[in-house]
């Protein structure tokens, strides 16, 4: 089966078409705020570059983040939209794995960091298992320093990766059980992803587009303004469309 | 109908309603709505009292798909069958336009099929041609919603002129904040509308900015007038308030227009926005138009507030008279409409 792959969820857009014989072909450009302008065009060339029409797709593939709102609206938007347009299913992997994957034949803990902006990190924690990876800590959104803290407080060797690791590179300095794993591998990639979409899809573990769902870990501002201080907002109880 | 006829999907997510619509033009420039779906979000954004960019852009990505296939399902049509894919790239929110243009794109690549963005704004001016057939040049537009308050002179599809705006805040957007002001929860321009049928528009005389002042509006002042007025008349009946309050917007609405018609020489006169939907607005737009001798047009509620199918409409001729847009093209969330044309 072909799978077209699609990541917008860091600066980075990729784009990658593959199937049981691995990637055919990838593309990948990293130019902050551009998603919108990038991704079209390089799904075209992608799918031109391995000879493949669309209608030859057998499933989408979308790092659903955590991740850059914009990216991910970009990526996520034309990945349903394909899917709906070609009948055909999706696979939804975090951006995080993806990060961690390129790494899932180091004996150390794999811990994904990714730049959140407002000063704080993404992160998610693996180890390599015969299968590939397994997650011991379930994708969070917190300070750079906090994670670092936890890190230590752990004895054993940990390989960091991702842009948030080379951003807040002061607060995870090599030494002392923390490395950190090549910068060419700081953005989640496309070609990863369809190497795990296709592992899902030989277990046929499938979704449909309206099942994707972009992961924030973050509310939007007004609504956790709102659970804070709901006193200060004006009445709206006599609100809404008559 | 004769001739060749172009078919085109058009997609609005510029702020927050997630619309989809399938129109037709024939060879003779006639428009035909095969099918128009809005999957509205004001309820998401009563709370906030007023419209949370992040939680309108989520709940785009939620609902395009569903929205679009209701569109196609309702028109009776396959992607296939369509002659491009039309989306609104600006002015509007970023995070909201990103998703419609994205999924515009992907949808056209797929149907290979042209994509065309399209500029809100141009859009709503096409709203009134999508019920009339037989529309007569110039043509004066006042566009009112929550976000702008424009009066466009048009002398023909696609070729129009900023004639007014306000300096200030939006008429839509002087509504909701009184209705915010006055606790009546949001969005304002209904319930101030609702309310005002059983208020006296005489009650309380509040300000006419710049009403003998060129074709530009304010609206800033005005609203100030309320808050002070309600200050010192705790005791004011708040229907006298909206009613008084919407009069004095509409008089000075109906004026420009009239003035601005005036100095088009336009044989018609529509309205196009969300404030379209006003009542005693649209009452007395017929009536100025009658004292003037021009043709009102008044386009059906759903023409007025954001919809696709005047984007669909502003597509096909976009399409026709520019050509396709470039999928490396973005959004533009300050897309001004005089860069529509040339
Ligand atoms: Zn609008």
């Amino acid at each position: 089966m072909l799978i077209l792959g699609v990541e917008t969820s860091s600066t980075q857009v990729s784009c990658a078409l593959g199937g049981h014989e691995g990637v055919r072909s990838a593309a990948q450009v990293n130019r902050d705020q551009r998603h919108a302008e990038l991704l079209a065009p390089m799904i075209e060339q992608v799918c031109r570059a391995a000879e493949v029409q669309y209608r030859e797709l057998g499933a989408i593939a979308v790092g659903v983040g955590p991740g850059l709102f914009t990216g991910l609206r970009v990526g996520i938007a034309t990945a349903k939209a394909m899917a709906f347009a070609l009948r055909i299913p999706m696979i939804g992997v975090s951006s995080l794995d993806l990060l961690a994957f390129p790494l899932r034949f180091s004996p150390k803990t794999i811990v994904a960091v990714m730049d959140a902006r407002r000063g704080e990190v993404f992160s998610a924690t693996y180890r390599a298992t015969p299968g590939g990876l397994q997650r011991l800590v379930e994708p969070q959104v917190g300070a750079p320093a906090e994670l670092a803290e936890e890190l230590r407080s752990h004895s054993g060797d940990h390989l960091l990766v991702g842009d948030g690791a080379v951003r807040y590179a002061e607060h995870f300095a090599p030494g002392k059980g923390i490395e950190h794993a090549d910068r060419a591998l700081a953005h989640p990639s496309a070609w990863a992803l369809v190497q795990l979409a296709h592992a899902q899809a030989v277990r046929e573990e499938f979704v449909a587009p309206e099942e994707i769902h972009p992961t924030y870990l973050r509310k939007p501002d007004a609504e956790a303004n709102w659970v804070q201080r709901p006193g200060l907002l004006p009445p709206t109880a006599a609100g809404g469309r008559p | 109908m004769a001739g060749p006829r172009s078919v085109l999907l058009g997609i609005e997510t510029s702020c927050d309603e997630t619309a989809a619509a399938v129109v037709a033009r024939d060879a003779d420039g006639n428009f035909e709505v095969l099918s128009s779906a809005v999957a509205s979000q004001i309820e998401l954004h009563a709370r906030f009292g007023g419209v949370v960019p992040e939680v309108a852009s989520r709940a785009h990505i939620e609902s395009l798909n569903p929205v679009v296939a209701e569109a196609l399902v309702e028109a009776g049509i396959g992607g296939d069958q369509l002659d491009g894919v039309a989306a609104t790239a600006g002015p509007g929110l970023v995070g909201s336009l990103l998703v419609g243009v994205s999924a515009a794109k992907a949808l056209a690549m797929v149907w290979g099929v042209p994509y065309v963005g399209v500029n809100h704004l141009e859009g709503h001016l096409f709203a009134p041609l999508l019920e009339e057939a037989e529309v007569r040049f110039p043509l004066l537009v006042l566009l009112v919603s929550g976000g702008h308050t424009m009066l466009i002179g048009m002398e023909g599809p696609g070729r129009c002129r900023l004639l007014g705006r306000t300096l200030d805040d939006a008429a839509g957007e002087a509504f909701d904040k009184v209705a915010r002001y006055l606790g009546l929860g949001y969005p304002g321009g209904p319930v101030i509308d609702r309310l005002a049928t059983q208020g006296d528009p005489a009650a309380i005389a509040f300000p006419r900015s710049m009403l003998h002042d060129g074709l530009d509006f304010s609206f800033s002042g005005l609203k100030t007038s309320v808050v002070n007025h309600v200050r010192r008349n705790p005791d004011v009946d708040a229907v006298d308030v909206a009613a008084s309050f919407q009069e004095a917007v509409v008089d000075v609405l109906i004026a420009k227009a009239r003035r601005a018609a005036d100095g088009i020489g336009a044989l018609g006169m529509t309205l196009a926005g969300g404030v379209a939907a006003n009542s005693r607005l649209r009452e007395r737009w017929l009536d100025a138009a009658m004292a003037d001798d021009r043709r009102a047009m008044l386009p059906s509620l759903a023409y007025c507030t954001d919809n696709a199918a005047m984007i669909a409409a502003a597509g096909l001729w976009r399409l026709g008279a520019i050509g396709p847009t470039s999928l490396d093209s973005g959004v533009d969330p300050n897309w001004a409409l005089s860069d529509t044309t040339s």
